[in-house]
């Protein structure tokens, strides 16, 4: 659910320290001023309106301090609770039983019911935040079903059904404090606790509660414990449910099961969503809709749950981020128009070094041991050994599918080696670090950002970097200050100007374009003080120029003593400031050395452009080809982009496919192959450009009419439905046109031999070669016009590659009309008509495919350029 | 008396499991739920009284209209309370259903009112006899699991032997290479709602003589139903079958030895207990984080 929250969360303002400007770091004196004279009016009408409204605003009390607390879990963490009603019984029963059978001062009782809440919340915390979505609604569900059945059942302690009576008025110095003296306490309890809230959220633990909700992942790799800030948020939470109980029963001076129900706790969710998740005066706001609404509409009393229910879902539906949340993103908004141009961000790379004073010294190399990860009987690495250099870049490449992220994975923490061992030199233990916790890592010096940046985006720039330089070390619960403390913040800023970041610090991350995003993720790793640097494609997305400062950058940092592995698709950047370069392949050591030795190795030639084939078989598919430049255009794409989020993946995109041609599009790793795959089938939507297939523009139709169209996309990767029959899979290809397609199977059959003695075998026990001919069958059974292949030859072993080329040199012979994109470079020209070759989301070189065999743009593409300067 | 309670407990549980099969179908190509799938049984037992009783409409007509409705009201809880927040990417669609459920429970209280009635059924009469003993079981509790079951045959076999339920099972195991298959995902989704409505309208209508047709008698069901869908592993349909048959067993066993009272503690302490023990329910498998 952590998703409806950020929405909620993230208009929140990102408040900003303005030396004198806030008062007690609560706020702007008006905002304190504003909640303060709210509270006072309430206080006011508690001894002046008549008996039966004191009730009502003490009851709109007691739903805002369950509700401030219940925003402490929804607002800030982005858990939902469907059982604080229980921690509301809990408080409650608490206090009547110790009040009534033990006799024991209100003031001594109300505290323990709270402490009872508290500890509660975090014992059910343990089990109900290792789930997730339904998984943790269920739990709190059942607790809440648990306690008011429990409530019922235990009537010795609770009187059942019949509940407790009598439950005395609290005497503070010898005055009874009658209803509204309770009520009074409840409005004034509410003031306390929400400056307590307040506190909380501007504090180191605040901002990692809602680190924990933008990235869970983000947050352990600056070395928080995620488990700990959770159930500390449930734990918060349910005690100040528990509060609210405890002046719920002397202010109604029994208790009863009833009103302990999932439809209060419902209610509670309603009071946070309607004022507005994880801003501050939201449950105040949402408190008073909920409480005082039925009682002006009093002739519709019936109707009070039809009308909550309803409430909900519209707010869910138009205003996701609550009233408080609309008025805060209007008051932004006229703010912004009267200051134009305070969001705008320009960043700057720097060319200058990266000074980091001292503790360069004890910074070390990561050495890694015959490391390997198994799954699902797969070895996705295997064996392997390198060593990273202290103060300088170490690059990790290897074809697709090679196992870098799932090394950087494991190097990070989030895998679990399946055998080795990797250590930091210097570090004494001996252990080794395999298998610690991604946030124990992040503490012993192990930083790292993401291939799409994980920023917490409701957090400003600044305490991204301010939380991380806290090292997972978050202090006291409700120290605002400390984390807002100037040499903290001067510390922050410093490291992002370093970093070359040169926009706003205050805006939220999520505001942030592309480049800066990158930026701000490595100076939020560099805040951890890391020894070593984990990088996974830091460059992609980026432009040329940025390229070339995000370059400097990382050799800069290198030079301060961090080790900086990259994991990197661009070979230009790789080669130009790697000084030692780890090659994998199939998940084992390809090569090891520096950039001249890596680019020379014929292993790693072959295993970036594929093995050339056998003159003898190029010669036989060349002279099977015509020319057929004279033949209509069937696919045609023109100046198509695309981007994930922020980052640009495709630009300015043009190409061609003949009737009957087979072309091809070449490219290393991360150049855009598949992304335009994807956008030409309808998976993924472009932002700009046209495709047109026979005439007839496709860009913006659903996959499934572009399929109808006869625009049809073999995915990488196979994409087999495992769980099916191969007969079913294939079948599934004719899904839109069931015409004959027994009659179709029977060719798919005699076309892929090896298919017919298979199936009625699931899918998923075929070989990757066989279903890779699955695929393809699928593919054909929708008869297509244009026939895309992503990447077959993927992963497959050269004797079935040659199987596979062999069947499609066939498809090509049949006059059918493909666009292929694969690793195997060579082979694919050896069968292609015309080539396409793409590089960081840009086609750079086109031609005739014999021509390009021979052509060196194709080697740069792949290896980078052998100057060392180009891309 | 252990007989009758086994056969309850059969019965209840084949219930649960039915609507739990809804969860999982929803779940499978979605991967929402609706949260209130207490209030489309409830609709079912609703419908089915209205029409029967209040009508006086005979049964092969009634229970037919009733069901068609619920599909309708699935229908309706994909286009209101789901689509529009898993288009923009949020889960507000647990906390949209759970209102949606709650503004159906309302609206039916005011149009059927707020007494419980009794929908008499002529299988739950007279209980069975076996010679002279009474087995204190009425037919209609026999006749509850043939039903259940018969129902999770019939949707296995559709599922494995149309063109559509082979669409389905393939949405369910992969979106986007279905989509390329030209399978229009949208609509398989919202099927997948409309049957889980049908299932959960067919255990309201079967267990409705059993119990007190009114509003809120699907709420604790449909949460009953919904930890069996979690205890199963919502993502293996055999799997929350049988976790609600061990679920409705399991309770029958309570309520016979221990008495009714503590049935509800015991069994949602166990929900608990096992989530924390097997974050992925019972038979459910372990996804692998993608970082």
């Amino acid at each position: 659910m952590s998703e409806v929250l950020a929405a909620g969360a993230a208009r929140a303002p990102a408040w900003r320290p303005r030396g004198g400007g806030t008062l007690w770091a609560l706020g702007a004196p008006w905002q304190v001023g504003c909640v303060a004279l709210g509270l006072l009016v309430g206080l006011g009408l508690a001894w002046m309106v008549n008996g039966y409204f004191v009730y009502v605003l003490a009851n709109v009390a007691l739903l805002a301090l369950v509700g401030i607390g219940l925003n402490v879990l929804l607002g800030l963490t982005g858990q939902v609770s469907f059982g604080h009603a229980g921690f509301y019984a809990l408080g409650a029963y608490a206090v009547a039983v110790l009040t009534t059978k033990a006799g024991m001062s209100f003031w001594l009782a109300w505290p323990l019911g709270v402490g009872l809440s508290g500890l509660v919340g975090f014992a059910l915390a343990l089990p109900a935040l290792r789930v997730k979505g339904p998984y943790l609604a269920m739990v709190t569900i059942a607790f809440g079903f648990i306690v008011e059945h429990g409530i019922v059942e235990w009537r010795s302690l609770t009187g059942g059904q019949n509940g407790i009576m009598g439950v005395p008025t609290p005497v503070l110095a010898g005055w009874a404090l009658g209803e509204r003296g309770v009520a009074s306490l409840a409005i004034a309890t509410c003031g306390g606790v929400l400056a307590l809230y307040t506190w909380l959220s501007r504090s180191a633990w605040g901002a990692a509660m809602r680190a924990v909700k933008d990235s869970e992942t983000a947050s352990e790799s600056i070395g928080i414990n995620p488990v700990l800030v959770k159930s500390m948020a449930f734990a918060v939470s349910a005690a100040l449910a528990g509060l609210a109980g405890g002046l719920f029963a002397p202010l109604s001076s029994f208790v009863t099961p009833q009103g302990f129900g999932m439809l209060q706790s419902i209610l509670f969710v309603l009071v946070v969503m309607i004022g507005g998740a994880g801003t501050i005066a939201g449950p105040l706001v949402g408190a008073v809709v909920v409480g005082v609404l039925p009682e002006l509409l009093a002739s519709l009393e019936e109707y009070r749950l039809l009308l909550f229910g309803g409430l909900l879902l519209v707010v869910l539906w138009a205003a996701p981020q609550g009233a408080v949340g609309v008025l805060t993103a209007l008051w932004r908004r006229l703010g912004r128009q009267a200051a134009p141009g305070a969001g705008a961000s320009q960043a700057r790379m720097p060319g200058d070094a990266l000074s980091h004073p001292g503790a360069a010294a004890r910074r070390g190399a990561l050495s890694v041991q015959d490391l390997g990860r198994v799954f699902g009987g797969v070895r996705a690495v295997h064996a392997l050994s390198f060593e990273t250099l202290a103060g300088g870049v170490t690059s990790l490449i290897g074809p697709n599918g090679a196992g870098k992220t799932t090394v950087l994975n494991m190097l990070s923490g989030f895998y679990r080696p399946s055998a080795g061992s990797f250590s930091l030199q210097g570090q004494s233990d001996g252990q080794g670090l395999q298998g610690r916790a991604a946030w124990r890592l992040a503490r012993s010096g192990i930083a790292r950002t993401y291939q799409t940046s994980q920023l917490f985006g409701s957090l400003s720039v600044e305490d991204n970097v301010a939380l991380a330089l806290r090292r997972g070390r978050l202090g006291g619960l409700l120290r605002a200050r400390q984390f807002h403390a100037p040499d903290l913040r001067e510390k922050s800023r410093a490291l992002l100007r370093r970093c070359g970041y040169a926009g706003p610090t205050d805006i939220r991350a999520d505001d942030l374009p592309h480049v800066d995003r990158r930026l701000v993720e490595i100076a939020r790793a560099l805040a951890t003080d890391p020894q070593v640097l984990l990088l996974d494609e830091p460059a992609a997305g980026l432009s040329r120029e940025d390229k070339s400062h995000l370059g400097s950058l990382l050799t800069a940092i290198a030079a301060t003593g961090v080790g900086v592995v990259v994991v990197e698709h661009d070979m230009g950047l790789v080669m130009r400031i790697s000084e030692r370069i780890v090659v994998i392949d199939a998940g084992q050591l390809l090569a090891i050395g520096s950039p001249g030795e890596v680019r020379a190795d014929p292993a790693v030639r072959r295993a970036y452009l594929g093995e050339a084939p056998a003159a003898g078989a190029a010669h036989r598919r060349a002279a099977g080809r015509h020319a057929r430049t004279d033949a209509a255009e069937w696919l045609g794409v023109g100046e198509l982009g695309a981007a994930y989020g922020a980052a640009p993946v495709l630009q300015g995109v043009s190409l061609q496919v003949r009737q009957g041609e087979l072309v091809t599009l070449l490219g290393a790793n991360g150049a855009g192959k598949s992304t335009l795959m994807r956008a030409l089938a309808g998976l993924h939507r472009p932002v700009q450009g046209g495709i047109h297939l026979q005439g007839e523009e496709l860009a913006g139709l659903q996959a499934e009419q572009i399929v109808a169209r006869g625009l049809v996309l073999v995915p990488e990767g196979r994409q087999v439905f495992a769980e099916l029959s191969v007969r079913d899979n294939i079948l599934l290809g004719a899904f839109l046109k069931p015409a004959a397609r027994e009659e179709r199977l029977a060719q798919m059959l005699q076309r892929f031999p090896r298919l017919r003695e298979r199936l009625h075998q699931r899918a998923g026990l075929l070989s990757g070669g066989e279903q890779q001919m699955l695929a393809v069958a699928r593919g054909l059974m929708s008869q297509p016009q244009v026939l895309l292949l992503d990447e077959p030859s993927l992963g497959l072993a050269p004797k079935v590659i040659e199987e596979l080329f062999a069947a499609l040199d066939a498809l090509r012979d049949e006059s059918v009309t493909i666009l292929l994109v694969d690793q195997m470079a060579a082979l694919a020209l050896s069968l292609a008509d015309h080539a396409y070759v793409m590089a960081s989301g840009r086609v750079v070189a086109q031609g005739r495919a014999q021509d390009l065999l021979t052509d060196g743009a194709l080697v740069r593409a792949y290896l980078g350029g052998e100057d060392g300067e180009d891309d | 008396m252990l007989t009758a309670a086994l056969v309850s407990g059969l019965g209840l549980g084949s219930m649960y499991g039915l609507m739990a099969l809804g969860f999982y179908m929803t779940y499978a190509v979605s991967s929402t739920v609706n949260f209130a799938q207490g209030s489309s049984m409830m609709l079912g037992a609703v419908l089915t009284y209205s029409f029967t009783q209040t009508l006086g409409w005979p049964w092969a007509l009634a229970l037919p209209l009733a069901l068609a409705l619920c599909a309708l009201y699935g229908l309706l809880v994909e286009f209101v309370a789901v689509r529009p927040f898993t288009r923009r990417g949020s889960n507000a669609w647990l906390m949209a259903t759970v209102a949606l459920g709650i503004v159906l429970d309302n609206v039916v209280m005011f149009a059927f009112g707020k007494e419980p009635r009794n929908l008499p059924s002529a299988l739950a009469v007279t209980p069975l006899r076996w010679g002279d003993v009474g087995l204190g079981v009425y037919p209609l509790q026999l006749l509850i699991p043939v039903v259940g079951l018969a129902l999770a045959g019939a949707l296995h076999l559709v599922a494995r032997r149309t063109r559509w339920g082979v669409a389905m099972l393939a949405t369910a195991q992969n979106r986007d290479a279905s989509r390329l298959m030209g399978i229009p995902v949208r609509r398989v989704v919202m099927g997948a709602f409309a049957l889980s409505t049908v299932f959960a309208g067919v255990a309201g209508a079967l267990v409705a003589p059993l119990f007190n047709v009114h509003s809120d008698m699907g709420t604790l069901f449909g949460l009953k139903a919904f930890a069996v869908a979690i205890l199963g592993g919502i993502g293996s349909a055999w799997g929350v079958m049988v976790a609600g048959f061990v679920f409705g067993i399991g309770e029958a066993l309570i309520t016979a030895t221990l008495g009714s009272s503590y049935t509800q503690i015991i069994m949602f302490s166990l929900v608990i207990v096992v989530l924390a023990a097997r974050p992925n329910g019972l038979f459910g498998r372990m996804e692998v984080k993608k970082v």
